[in-house]
C-alpha cells in the first residue's frame, strides 16, 4: 500500500534508533537523574568522605523512605494527569487521629492505624469526587483540602504534639518502624515497605491493565474515555491511593520520632512533587515512572544530607532543589521533544 | 443490500437552536457513504448522535433492523459503533500496542493480578500493521507520539477492524495529510469496506470523498437534501451546488474568504 513507502524512512529512523544501547538508555526518563544522582555521590562523597558512613547511610534511608512511599502514589496520580496538595497535610493529620483514639483509650492502636488509614482514604475520595464530578481542578481542590486537613489537626489538638512514646510495647509499631542491624547499618522496616510499594507500584503501572489506564486517563482521557476506560473511576482510586500513601507514611514517621505534630508534613506536598518531575514523570500527566521517582526521592534527601555533610549553610537547601528542579525540566523537555519526533 | 444502521427522523437541539430536523439516513451492509455539507449543516451533530457523544431529543436508530438506545461512546462501541477522530482517536504517549487494545487489555494468569498479555498484543500488532500496510519494522512497542498522522489514522482503523466494527465513523480523516498519507488512508478505508466493515467518511475535500465513497449524503442547515448521490455518475460541480444550495452563477459569484 502507499502508505507502506512513505512510512519506510520514518520506520528506518526508529528501527536506527534501537540499534546503539546507548543511545536507548540516554532517551529514557530515567538516564538524567541516575546520572545526577552519581554526580551526587561521587561529589559529596570526595568532598566529605564520612558521606557514605553506614550511619549517615542509615540516616538519610530512614527519612527518605517515608517521603517515598507519597512520592510513589503522587507518581500514578501524577500520571493520570492530576496531583494532591494535601498530602503534606494528611502526614500529620493521620498520626494525630490514631493517637488521639488510642491515647482517649477508644480503640486499640492497631484499630485506630486502620480507622485513620480508611479516613485519609474518605479525605482523597473528596478529593476526587471534586475533581471528577464536578471538573474543579485539583490544585484548587487539594489546596482546599490542604487547608481544611491541617485546620482540623491543629483545632483538634490545640497546636501541641500528641503522646506517643508508649508506642515502643505496641506489636503494629515492630512492623511499620521497628528497626535492626546489618553489620554497621541500622535499617528500619519502613525501608522494606518502600520497597514492596516500589514493587507493587511499578508492576501497576507497567504491567497491568489498570497501568494502561491511569496512563491513557492522564495521556488523552477523551480517547481513553472513548475506548471504554473509566477514567473517572482510576482518578478517584488514585487519589484515595494517595491520601492513604501519606497517612502511612505520617505514621510511620510520628513513631520513629515519638511525636505527632499537627504541623508535620508541612510543606512536603511541593517536595513530592518535585521528587516524581525530577525523575521524569510528566507534569501533565500521561507518562510516569516509578524508578524514576525512586531516583528523584534519593536525588532530592541526598542533596538535603550532602550540602549540610559538606558545610554548606542548610538554609541554602532550596537553592539547589530549585536548580535541579529547573535543570531536570530542561533536560526532560528535550527529551520528551525527540520521544515525540520518534528520534 | 440491507440497512446496516437505519437513523429515523432525527432531531436535536441545543437549547434553541435547532442542529437536525427529521434526519433519516441509513448506510448499508459494506458500503462507504460520504456524508457533506457545509459548516453547521449537522454533519457532526448526526456523527455525534450515532457515536454517542451526545443524546438525541427524538428519533430512532436501528442496527440490522433492531432498535438500539445509544447515550454514550461505550454504547456505540457496544453495538459495533466506532468514530475516528482526527486528533483525539488515540493516547500519543502510549505504544501502539497499548492503544490497540485500550479498555479491552488481554489478560494473562490469574486475574487478580490483572496483568496485560504483553505478548499477545504485540503480536496482535504488528501482525495488524502489516495488515493496514505498515510492514517496515515499527516495533508495537513505538509509541503513537513518534507516528505520522496517517500512521495514526492507519492505526485507528486497524483498532477497528480488529474488534470487528460493523461501522467504522471517520471525521475528517485526510485532514492536515500530505498526499501519500492521504492515498494511504483512502486505502486503509477500501480495505475496511473490502473485508466486510462500513464507513461513513466525512471530509472538507470533497476530491478525497469521490475516490472512496460508494454513495454520497448531503445535508443542508440541518435536514437531508440528498441522499443517493452516486459518485460515478456525478460531477463534484454538481455536489457542490447540493451542498450550497446556490446556482451555478450564484456559486461562481460568491466571495472568497
Amino acid at each position: 500500500m502507499a502508505i507502506a513507502n512513505q512510512t519506510e524512512s520514518r520506520s528506518q529512523s526508529v528501527a536506527a534508533d534501537q540499534r546503539p544501547l546507548i543511545r536507548r538508555l540516554i532517551a529514557k526518563p530515567e538516564f538524567g537523574p541516575f546520572v545526577l544522582l552519581v554526580i551526587e555521590l561521587a561529589v559529596f562523597t570526595a568532598i566529605n568522605p564520612d558521606f557514605l558512613s553506614p550511619l549517615n547511610i542509615s540516616n538519610t534511608l530512614v527519612f527518605t523512605v517515608e517521603l517515598g512511599l507519597i512520592a510513589l502514589a503522587m507518581t500514578l496520580l501524577m500520571t493520570a494527569g492530576e496531583f494532591d496538595l494535601s498530602v503534606g497535610a494528611v502526614f500529620g493529620f493521620s498520626p494525630i487521629v490514631m493517637w488521639t483514639l488510642f491515647n482517649q483509650g477508644v480503640v486499640s492502636l492497631p484499630v485506630g492505624f486502620v480507622i485513620a488509614i480508611v479516613i485519609a482514604a474518605l479525605i482523597g475520595m473528596v478529593n476526587g469526587l471534586f475533581v471528577t464530578r464536578l471538573k474543579i481542578p485539583s490544585f484548587l481542590v487539594t489546596l482546599g483540602m490542604l487547608l481544611v486537613v491541617r485546620g482540623t489537626a491543629l483545632f483538634v489538638t490545640d497546636g501541641f504534639p500528641q503522646r506517643t512514646w508508649n508506642a515502643g510495647e505496641q506489636w503494629i509499631a515492630n512492623v511499620l518502624v521497628g528497626d535492626f542491624y546489618v553489620g554497621p547499618f541500622r535499617i528500619y522496616m519502613s525501608l522494606f515497605w518502600f520497597i514492596a510499594a516500589a514493587l507493587i507500584f511499578w508492576y501497576i503501572l507497567n504491567q497491568t491493565k489498570f497501568g494502561n489506564w491511569i496512563q491513557a486517563s492522564g495521556g488523552n482521557p477523551n480517547a481513553a474515555r472513548a475506548r471504554g476506560v473509566n477514567v473517572n473511576a482510576t482518578k478517584l482510586a488514585l487519589f484515595m491511593l494517595c491520601s492513604s500513601m501519606a497517612a502511612l507514611a505520617g505514621i510511620i514517621s510520628s513513631i520513629r520520632t515519638s511525636a505527632a505534630n499537627p504541623n508535620s508534613g508541612t510543606g512536603y506536598e511541593l517536595e513530592v512533587i518535585a521528587m516524581v518531575v525530577i525523575g521524569g514523570t510528566a507534569l501533565m500527566g500521561g507518562r510516569g515512572t516509578i524508578v524514576g521517582t525512586v531516583l528523584g526521592v534519593f536525588i532530592l534527601r541526598v542533596m538535603r544530607n550532602g550540602i549540610v555533610m559538606i558545610g554548606v549553610p542548610g538554609l541554602a537547601y532550596n537553592i539547589f532543589i530549585g536548580a535541579i528542579i529547573l535543570g531536570m525540566m530542561a533536560l526532560h523537555y528535550g527529551l520528551e521533544r525527540r520521544h515525540q519526533s520518534g528520534t | 443490500m440491507t440497512d446496516l444502521v437505519r437513523m429515523e427522523r432525527i432531531s436535536k437541539f441545543y437549547g434553541r437552536v435547532q442542529a437536525l430536523e427529521d434526519v433519516s439516513f441509513s448506510v448499508r451492509q459494506s458500503e462507504i457513504v460520504g456524508l457533506l455539507g457545509d459548516n453547521g449543516a449537522g454533519k457532526s451533530t448526526l456523527i455525534k448522535v450515532l457515536s454517542g457523544a451526545v443524546p438525541t431529543t427524538s428519533g430512532d436508530i436501528f442496527i440490522r433492523g433492531k432498535k438500539v438506545d445509544i447515550r454514550s461512546t461505550t454504547d456505540a462501541i457496544a453495538n459495533g459503533i466506532e468514530t475516528i477522530y482526527q486528533d483525539s482517536a488515540l493516547v500519543t504517549q502510549l505504544s501502539i500496542a497499548r492503544n490497540l487494545f485500550l479498555g479491552r487489555e488481554p489478560l494473562i494468569g490469574p486475574k487478580v493480578f490483572n496483568r496485560m498479555d504483553h505478548a499477545t498484543m504485540n503480536k496482535v500488532a504488528s501482525d495488524l500493521l502489516r495488515r493496514v500496510g505498515i510492514t517496515k519494522n515499527i516495533p508495537p512497542t513505538t509509541p503513537i507520539a513518534a507516528l505520522s498522522g496517517g500512521e495514526r489514522q492507519a492505526v485507528a482503523i486497524a483498532r477497528a477492524m480488529h474488534f470487528d466494527s460493523d461501522l467504522i465513523i471517520l471525521d475528517e480523516p485526510t485532514n492536515n495529510l500530505g498526499v501519500a498519507e492521504t492515498r494511504g488512508v483512502l486505502n486503509f478505508v477500501r480495505g475496511a469496506r473490502d473485508s466486510g466493515h462500513s464507513c461513513i467518511f466525512i471530509a472538507h475535500n470533497i476530491h478525497h470523498v469521490f475516490q472512496v465513497v460508494d454513495r454520497i449524503v448531503v445535508l443542508r442547515r440541518g435536514k437531508v437534501v440528498a441522499d443517493d448521490i452516486d459518485p460515478k455518475k456525478s460531477s463534484i460541480d454538481e455536489v457542490e451546488l447540493i451542498i450550497t444550495g446556490m446556482t451555478d452563477e450564484e456559486l461562481a459569484g460568491a466571495p472568497v474568504h
